[in-house]
């Protein structure tokens, strides 16, 4: 076994996978730095397991290198990668109680029964779980199982961490929980850890940065601050953010952009036969129709609590504004919407890409 | 609006008629249709018990019970008598205590012997005593070892077959198979010694092997060979058993333990890949992923995660096989000429006496050799009617 | 066997490691090899070689001689001899003459099977094309052995006799077996009580199961004997005709075998989706709607799977008929492998080998077509 110690860095270099005529991941780059905390987002069939499942050993890359420290790991075995992984469903053996589970990856590198033992109480303590040792995996909740996994996977102090999608099995509150719980422990033990995920909350509250793919393809690697602030791009301008960023399609000349009639002020200027606007419900504030940049009528109003989402429908266009959750319009009343011009994004429709 | 009492669906005012054809709730029968049914079901017990308690009451009549017309019920047609049982377990005077005792010791010891070394020969016995005794031992030592090969390499392949991608090429099986057929004509018409040709063939295959890499395009998969394995069972043991007899007596392994042994696994191969495969095809891959991915290797993780999590597949399966060469017949009685006589050939030798049959021996037999059956498949009944058939009935 | 593990080799072997380790991991790495090599061997080794081996036998005469086995080359004649030699009557029958009767309904039957094959020349390949060849070819060659045998009047030998087995015993077997388990799934009491008792006999040796019926059917000492008498049949002897003996080894299959269906078409009834049945009773239609048109489409490809398997073992019957009748009256009873074990006793080995052979063609083709036009396509039609 080669040690990479705990905090290996991760590389990975023009990774390309394909199954059958169909390419999975293009061009993938990516470099982890020791002990950091790098979530991978996306959609399903963006590609984000299958990088995993690549660093992992499980699937072999059609093209390209994967490092993990300064080694080349792209043809070893997994078990020589020093890596261990938490899956979506835990993989717990159903025939084995908690501890055989946690203790197994010891088990099979032929260690001693005594320090097997305190291995085991140590990891178990680490989540919690000591008084659950003798049972087995069915006699245990959705979270308790969680816990298991996650012991098994730190047991052996492994170079890097890889999860895939591990809360996704829980339930909402309990999600909660468990990442607070998550975050702790990666950040006290200082594990490389890559964590795949389809849930924005998750990654941008545990990442220290977010990979967000698409189709096969790296589309922004950024800090969670700016991959929401500074996005690359469209997609991960309506990827990240609840509610999604509202999208308003027109052409860009200068430095104003045109719509519905309208020109609305950009910070940025260029030229775009074809270009879309970006604006975070958030940062548009509601007013009377004669002081907005726009104005239009209101299509609903809802209250989610600490404010109201009201939606107003601008030409063939609809924006959703936060708004105090004082807020009293009623549908069909018209009403203007003030978009600041420092929070504005503008993007070039055909390629997608931001407009600076 | 009329009462809603007297409306003629309700359960408590239908017609008679409606009361006996009609099912009182979803999920119910009709009593009708409910009698019928224990009608029919009960009739076919009778049609499945009947004989065997026909066995088992001859097995305690005495020539005149059987032979004087047929009587049902012990104590009032015929005096049952324990005769044909004490007749199979002391009519051989040698067959004493000891005798029984060291028979029992050779069970174990032809175990033990067959786990060291499965080449030395297992039957040390002396045919001409106990024959009941020996030929029980037989059938125990033969059905264990076989089914345990049988279920151990069938599982092997089945779950290599579930998880690893193979391609054997199409021409090196075609070069192989030309090969074999090179060596029979080679023995039995140009009469050259049958190690001499098989070493020569082997050696040629290896060498045709690298000659020809890469020459060959056409691979099969895994499909293919699983489909191999399983058609094996359509081909009828009467077709490979002379020619078996032949290949047991060149290498003297004729009417030995080890040969069914290796007959009956073969013969049953089929099937426990077949239930097998899909046992091991149904379980969660990422439990073998996380093993892997944990350090450990493929034979670890076949017998530590795969087997245990197929326990009751492997309970059915296992019986099913056990059942199967316990009661095989024709290889049996090809190649257990006397040494390692099974049940079934000395229930069927005992079809040869110049009075006729002696109906209340044979029936004593039968019942032994029924009652380890029997008592194995209560004993899983529950996980062949699970385990087999959830597996194996997909279609 | 090439095999291609998901990885390449690993990269760095581990420094300090112990000859026990160095060896798992060489047996990790070839474990494609270890895990299907010692299963291939052994069907190579006992059932490829010998079935080609046995090839040497049908094409031979061979005799025993103090130095063993010696082979001399006759070509086909072990193979001619059970068609148009001396054992004619005794694998075919007797198929002269022949009636008017059997020649119009061979006509009808080659008509159909030259239709049916001109017709699906379109719909398949060149390979499905051979195949349904070989088929066409076979169904013809059986229906006029059928035709010149039974249908002109003249009696069955034991490729006919094989067949009855099969055919009628399959079919009385699939009809009984899915009824009871169709009675079990039914929402009665005591059915597990059933269950247990129904499974029993396939637990059985068939010798045994010969013997229990041979004395159970006995007609002079058997406990059916005062039910004969009622009936007026005191001087009936079922062994005595070759029909009523040859039903009788039906009879005795079925109530081994009949378990074996049972207990699969129960597991199928079992698997039929709840959902659907109970949709279909609260949209009131009534139980054997339910079962046309729910029950039986669901367990179709289920059902016709167990037929072949029961198919498959049918074609190998020897106990019953040798432990009954002992192939009689004449060789009324024997089955094909009965019949090769026979002639084998007589030391004749080429022609044993010759009828084992012929055996293994009709059941591969008669296994093969049943598994291509009948449960390929219910599987096809219950995945689509």
């Amino acid at each position: 076994m080669k040690e990479f110690g705990n905090q290996a860095s991760v590389r990975f270099e023009n990774i390309e996978k394909s199954f059958g005529d169909v390419k999975v991941l293009r061009d993938f780059d990516l470099v982890v730095e020791p002990g950091e905390f790098i979530v991978l987002l996306g959609a399903s069939g963006s590609g984000k397991t299958t990088a995993l499942r690549i660093l992992s050993g499980l699937e072999t890359p059609s093209g390209g290198q994967v490092y993990i420290g300064d080694e080349n790991v792209t043809d070893i075995l997994p078990k020589y990668r020093n890596i261990s992984m938490v899956f979506q469903s835990y993989a717990l053996y159903p025939h084995k109680t908690v501890a055989e589970n946690i203790g197994f990856p010891l088990k099979v590198r032929g260690m001693g029964k005594e320090d097997m033992d305190a291995a085991i109480h140590d990891a178990a303590s680490q989540v919690q779980i000591e008084n659950l040792l003798d049972r087995y995996p069915r006699a245990l909740s959705g979270g308790q199982r969680q816990r298991v996994a996650l012991a098994r996977a730190i047991i052996r102090s492994p170079s890097v961490f890889l999860m895939d999608e591990p809360l996704s099995n829980l339930d909402a509150k309990l999600r909660g929980h468990m990442r607070a719980q998550l975050k702790h422990m990666q950040k006290s033990m200082g594990i490389t850890t890559i964590y795949v995920t389809h849930d924005q909350i998750e990654a941008m509250t545990l990442a220290q940065r977010v990979a967000i793919l698409e189709k096969g393809v790296l589309q922004q690697l950024a800090t969670p601050a700016e991959i929401y602030n500074d996005p690359a791009n469209l997609f991960v301008a309506q990827f990240i953010g609840s509610p999604p960023m509202n999208v308003v399609h027109g052409s860009l000349d200068g430095s104003r952009f045109l719509t519905n009639g309208v020109h609305v002020q950009t910070a940025v200027s260029g030229h775009a036969e074809k270009a879309v606007m970006g604006i975070r419900p958030e940062d548009c504030r509601i007013t009377s129709p004669s002081e907005g940049t726009l104005s239009g009528k209101i299509f609903t109003n809802e209250l989610i609590g600490d404010h109201a989402l009201v939606t107003v429908a601008w030409g063939e266009d609809q924006i959703a504004v936060k708004a105090p959750k004082e807020f009293a319009g009623e549908m069909g009343d018209d009403i203007g919407v003030i978009i600041p011009t420092e929070h504005l994004f503008v993007f070039d429709e055909t390629s997608g890409q931001r407009i600076r | 609006m009329k009462d809603a009492s007297s409306f003629r669906f309700r359960l408590a005012n239908r017609t008679l008629m409606q009361r006996l054809f009609e099912a009182p709730a979803v999920g119910k029968m009709s009593p009708v249709s409910k009698l019928l049914a224990h009608t029919l079901l009960l009739i076919w017990s009778l049609f499945v018990l009947f004989p065997i308690y026909w066995v088992i009451i001859t097995s305690f009549k005495d020539a005149a019970a059987v032979n004087q017309g047929p009587f049902y019920l012990p104590f009032i047609d015929f005096q049952p008598t324990l005769d044909a049982w004490r007749i199979q377990f002391t009519e051989d005077p040698n067959c004493n205590f000891g005798a029984i005792a060291r028979q029992l010791g050779l069970l174990v010891y032809n175990s033990f012997v067959f786990v060291v070394s499965p080449v030395v020969s297992l039957a040390p016995m002396e045919p001409q005593i106990c024959k009941i005794y020996l030929a029980f031992t037989n059938s125990v030592v033969i059905s264990i070892f076989s089914t345990g090969l049988c279920v151990v390499v069938g599982s092997m392949a089945a779950y290599a077959l579930a998880r690893i991608q193979y391609a054997p090429r199409f021409g090196n099986i075609l070069i192989f198979v030309l090969l074999l057929v090179g060596v029979i004509f080679a023995t039995i018409y140009a009469g050259a010694p049958w190690w001499a040709a098989t070493a020569v063939a082997l050696a040629f295959f290896f060498l045709l092997l690298r000659a020809l890499r890469g020459v060959f395009k056409t691979s099969l998969k895994n499909g293919d060979i699983l489909f191999w394995i399983i058609s094996q069972r359509i081909l009828p043991p009467i077709v490979v058993v002379i020619p078996i007899y032949v290949m047991f007596q060149a290498v003297g392994l004729l009417d030995t333990h080890l040969a069914l042994i290796l007959l009956y696994a073969v013969a049953n191969m089929p099937i426990v890949v077949w239930l097998m495969h899909d046992f091991f095809a149904n379980l969660p891959i990422e439990l073998e992923e996380s093993a892997q991915l944990d350090g450990a290797t493929r034979p670890r993780i076949f017998w530590e995660i795969v087997m245990p999590l197929t326990r009751p597949g492997l309970a059915a399966t296992t019986l099913l096989i056990l059942v199967l060469s316990w009661n095989e017949y024709l290889f049996a009685v090809f190649l257990a000429t006397v040494k390692v006589q099974t049940m079934p050939i000395m229930i069927a030798a005992k079809n040869t006496g110049e009075k006729g049959i002696f109906w209340w021996e044979m029936c004593a037999l039968i019942v032994v050799m029924i009652i380890p059956v029997i008592l194995m498949s209560i004993l899983l009944t529950r996980f062949i009617s699970k385990g087999v058939l959830s597996g194996a009935v997909k279609g | 066997m090439a095999s291609l593990d998901d990885m390449r080799q690993p990269g760095f072997p581990p420094a300090g490691t112990t000859r026990r380790e160095r060896f798992a991991e060489w047996v990790d790495r070839h474990s494609g090899t270890f895990f299907i090599a010692p299963c291939v061997t052994l069907i190579l080794i006992f059932a490829i070689f010998p079935t080609i081996y046995s090839i040497f036998f049908a094409v031979s005469r061979v005799r025993f001689t103090p130095d063993g086995l010696k082979f001399r080359y006759v070509g086909f004649r072990n193979f001619s001899k059970q068609f148009f030699g001396s054992s004619e009557v005794h694998f075919l029958g007797r198929t002269d003459p022949v009636s008017l009767f059997g020649y119009a309904v061979f006509a009808i039957v080659t008509v159909a099977v030259v239709v049916w094959l001109w017709r699906s020349r379109k719909i398949t390949t060149w390979v499905g094309m051979l195949g349904r060849t070989i088929s066409a070819a076979m169904a013809i060659f059986l229906s006029w052995i059928l035709c010149a045998s039974l249908l002109s009047g003249n009696s069955i030998g034991t490729l006919y006799t094989t067949l009855f087995y099969v055919f009628v015993g399959c079919a009385l077997q699939f009809a009984i077996g899915t009824g009871l388990a169709f009675l079990c799934s039914q929402p009665i009491s005591g059915k597990n009580f059933f269950r247990v008792i129904f499974f029993i006999p396939l637990m059985i040796t068939p010798l045994g199961v010969g013997y229990a019926m041979r004395m159970v059917a006995d007609v002079t000492k058997g406990p059916i004997e005062p039910i004969l008498g009622f009936m007026g049949l005191q001087d009936w002897i079922w062994s005595a005709d070759a029909w009523s003996a040859r039903f009788m080894m039906v009879v005795s299959d079925s109530w081994q075998w009949i378990p074996f269906i049972f207990i699969c078409m129960l597991a199928a009834f079992e698997n039929v989706s709840r959902d659907h049945v109970e949709a279909a009773q609260v949209d009131g239609a009534s139980s054997p709607q339910i079962f046309k048109e729910i029950t039986w489409p669901q367990i179709l490809p289920v059902a016709v799977t167990v037929l072949l398997i029961r198919m498959i073992e049918a074609f190998k019957i020897v106990d019953l008929p040798n432990i009954m009748t002992g192939g009689g009256p004449g060789s009324a009873t024997e089955s094909m492998t009965l019949h090769s074990m026979y002639i084998w006793r007589a030391n004749d080995l080429g022609s044993s080998a010759a009828i084992a052979y012929l055996l293994l063609i009709l059941t591969v083709v008669v296994c093969a077509s049943f598994f291509n036009y009948v449960v390929l396509g219910q599987i096809k039609k219950a995945r689509a």
